[in-house]
C-alpha cells in the first residue's frame, strides 16, 4: 500500500484511522507455525453484524468494506437509510456491494458442517430460553399459589379432613385417580400469562409424567406436574405411607392433614422429617397474605441450586431454615406405643423392620421438643426424596 | 422447546396476543428475529455491564424491560430509571420503541415518556442493539440536546445545575 506516503504528505486527502496509522505490518507465516483464535473473536469476525448469526452469502461493501449476509444487507438497504449500517457510508444500492466468495470459503474451511454449528446454536438457545422462562416459571407459580390459596380457604371450611395426596417421588404408576401432586412447587398448567403454555417450564420436571397426569388444573388444588423430580430413578423400589400429625403431641387443629406420600424406598426418615417442615413452612406461608416474593419456594422445592434467576432474590429465608430437625416422626409399635425412628434410617428398613405388613406404611410426625436453632447454611435445599 | 418463540406460525393462536404490536410478517422472518433477540438476550446476560439491564418482560420476547442507573457525575447519579422495549416484526430493520416507564424529567423526554433521540427515530441502523440503546440514553441523560426539547422547563432549568439537581430528586418517583 501507498499508505506510508499518504502519511507523510498530509496534503493528500486520504482518511486513515487512528488504528491504520499505527498499526504495525504482519510478518506473512511462511513455515508451520499455528496461531491460535478464540472461539470468541473468530466468531465476532465471522459474525454478520445485523442478524448475530454466522455469516451467510456474504456481501462486502465496496468502499469501506464491511461484511453481512446477502439477506441482511438487502434487506436493510431495502428497509431504510442507504447506508452503511456498520459506519454510514453511503451505499446508493446492492451495486455498491460485491459477493464476497473468499470469505464464504474460509467460513466453510473453519465450519465445514455449518449444520453441526448451527443445530450447536440452537442448543445453546435454547439453554437460554429455558433460562429466561424461568422468569415466566415463577410468575406463574405465583400465579398457581394464589389460585390454590383461594382454593384451599373453600376447602377448609369443610368439616372432614381433606386428605392431602402427595407423592414425590418418580413413580409412573399412582393408583389414586386423585392428584398425587404437591401443591406448592408445581409450575402449574394454570393461567400461564399470555395464554402460552409453558414447555419450557422447570425443564427438569416435565420430564417424568408429563403426560400420564390425568388431573387435569382444577383437580386436587389445581397445580398439576411434579415438583421434586430427578430423572432416572426407576419405579422399582417405592414407598407408600401413609403420614398423620401425633394423635398425642399435635394439637387437633395444627396441620390435621393426613398426607399420603408415595416416595423411592432409599429415602430416609431425615429426607421425610424435611419434606415435611418444607410443606408446613410452606402452608402457613400460604395462609398467610398471599403476598409477591414466591420466587424461592419454586427454588426450595425444586432444589437443583440454581443460584440465578433475578426473581428468586427474594425472601424466602423461611424456607431456607427448614430443617429436618423441626419434626420428629414415630411409628406406632404393637401395643399402640409410639416410638421415635432415628433420622438416617431409610423408609425400606423402616419399612421391613417395624412395619412388615403388606400396607401403607403408617407414620406420625410432631414438632421435636426443643427445636434447635435452624442453622444458617443449609446445605441441601430440597426436600429429599430423590435418589437417597 | 422453545417453539412459541422460534416458531410464532405455528404458535400464532395462543400467542396472538403476546405478538400484538408486532406488524405482519412472514413466519420465517419473525423467527429470525426471536433469534437475534435470543443472541441479544445472551450476550447482555453474560457481559454484565455496569448501570444497565435488560430483560423480557414475560415469555414473549418481542417486549423488555430495562433499567438505567444514572451515570455517575450527572445529576441523574443514584436514580433508577425503567424503560419499556417493544419490538417491531421488522427489528432489526426498524427501530424498537423505547420508553421510559420510570417518569423522567429531562430535556428530551415528554411527560409519557417518548424519548427524542435519533438513533431511535431517523439515525437507526441495524447494527444497534438493546445494548447500545440503553447505553445511548444513559448518555443522553447527562446531556441533553437542549436546541430541541421535549419538556422545555427541563431545558430551561439545566442551566442551573443545582436547581436541576435539586428538582430532580424532590419529584423522583420510582
Amino acid at each position: 500500500m501507498a499508505a506510508p506516503v499518504n502519511v507523510q504528505t498530509p496534503s493528500k486527502t486520504w482518511e486513515l484511522s487512528l488504528y491504520e496509522l499505527h498499526r504495525s505490518p504482519q510478518e506473512a507465516i511462511v513455515d508451520g507455525t499455528e496461531v491460535a483464535v478464540s472461539p470468541r473473536s473468530l466468531h465476532s469476525e465471522l459474525m454478520c453484524p445485523i442478524c448475530l448469526d454466522m455469516l451467510k452469502n456474504t456481501m462486502t461493501t465496496k468502499e469501506c468494506l464491511h461484511r453481512f449476509c446477502s439477506d441482511c444487507i438487502v434487506t436493510a438497504l431495502r428497509s431504510g437509510n442507504k447506508e452503511c449500517p456498520t459506519c454510514r457510508k453511503k451505499l446508493v444500492s446492492r451495486r455498491s456491494l460485491r459477493r464476497d466468495s473468499n470469505f464464504d470459503a474460509l467460513i466453510s474451511k473453519i465450519y465445514p458442517s455449518r449444520d453441526e454449528y448451527e443445530a450447536h446454536q440452537r442448543t445453546v438457545l435454547e439453554r437460554l430460553n429455558r433460562l429466561h422462562n424461568k422468569e415466566a416459571l415463577s410468575s406463574s407459580i405465583e400465579e398457581g399459589l394464589r389460585q390454590q390459596a383461594r382454593y384451599r380457604n373453600h376447602r377448609v371450611k369443610k368439616p372432614t379432613q381433606e386428605s392431602d395426596n402427595t407423592t414425590f417421588s418418580g413413580g409412573e404408576d399412582n393408583g389414586d385417580s386423585r392428584s398425587h401432586l404437591s401443591h406448592d412447587s408445581a409450575p402449574s398448567n394454570t393461567p400461564h400469562p399470555r395464554g402460552q403454555t409453558p414447555p419450557e417450564a422447570g425443564p427438569s420436571r416435565k420430564r417424568q409424567r408429563a403426560s400420564d397426569d390425568g388431573s387435569g388444573p382444577e383437580a386436587d388444588s389445581g397445580s398439576p406436574t411434579p415438583p421434586l423430580r430427578r430423572h432416572k430413578e426407576g419405579p422399582a423400589s417405592e414407598i407408600e405411607l401413609v403420614f398423620r400429625p401425633h394423635p398425642q403431641l399435635v394439637h387437633a387443629n395444627d396441620y390435621n392433614q393426613t398426607r399420603f406420600v408415595k416416595t423411592t424406598a432409599n429415602a430416609t426418615v431425615d429426607h421425610l422429617s424435611k419434606y415435611l417442615a418444607l410443606r408446613i413452612a410452606l402452608e402457613e406461608r400460604r395462609t398467610e397474605a398471599q403476598t409477591e416474593n414466591r420466587g424461592k419456594e419454586e427454588g426450595g422445592a425444586e432444589g437443583e441450586g440454581e443460584s440465578g434467576g433475578t426473581s428468586r432474590s427474594g425472601d424466602g429465608s423461611s424456607l431456607n431454615n427448614v430443617s429436618e430437625k423441626q419434626y420428629t416422626i414415630y411409628i406406632t409399635t404393637r401395643g399402640g406405643q409410639f416410638s421415635t425412628l432415628n433420622g438416617s434410617l431409610t423408609l425400606e428398613l423402616v419399612n421391613e423392620k417395624y412395619w412388615k405388613v403388606r400396607k401403607p406404611l403408617e407414620l406420625y410426625y410432631a414438632p421435636t421438643k426443643e427445636q434447635p436453632q435452624p442453622q444458617a447454611t443449609q446445605q441441601q435445599k430440597s426436600p429429599p426424596p430423590q435418589d437417597g | 422447546m422453545a417453539s412459541q418463540n422460534l416458531d410464532p406460525a405455528a404458535a400464532a393462536a395462543s400467542s396472538a396476543a403476546a405478538l400484538k404490536g408486532s406488524e405482519s410478517g412472514s413466519s420465517a422472518t419473525k423467527g429470525s428475529v426471536t433469534k437475534r433477540l435470543q443472541q441479544e438476550l445472551m450476550t447482555l446476560m453474560m457481559s454484565g455491564d455496569k448501570g444497565i439491564s435488560a430483560f423480557p418482560e414475560s415469555d414473549n420476547l418481542f417486549k423488555w424491560v430495562g433499567t438505567i442507573d444514572g451515570a455517575q457525575g450527572t445529576v441523574y447519579e443514584g436514580l433508577r430509571y425503567r424503560l419499556s422495549l417493544d419490538f417491531p416484526a421488522g427489528y432489526p430493520y426498524q427501530a424498537p420503541r423505547v420508553k421510559f416507564v420510570t417518569a423522567c424529567f429531562h430535556p428530551n423526554v415528554d411527560e409519557q415518556g417518548f424519548i427524542c433521540l435519533d438513533i431511535l427515530k431517523e439515525k437507526w441502523s441495524a447494527l444497534y442493539d438493546v445494548r447500545s440503546i440503553l447505553l445511548s440514553v444513559q448518555s443522553l441523560l447527562g446531556e441533553p440536546n437542549n436546541d430541541s426539547p421535549l419538556n422545555t422547563a427541563a431545558a430551561e432549568l439545566w442551566a442551573n445545575q443545582d436547581a436541576f439537581r435539586a428538582h430532580l430528586h424532590a419529584t423522583f418517583q420510582k
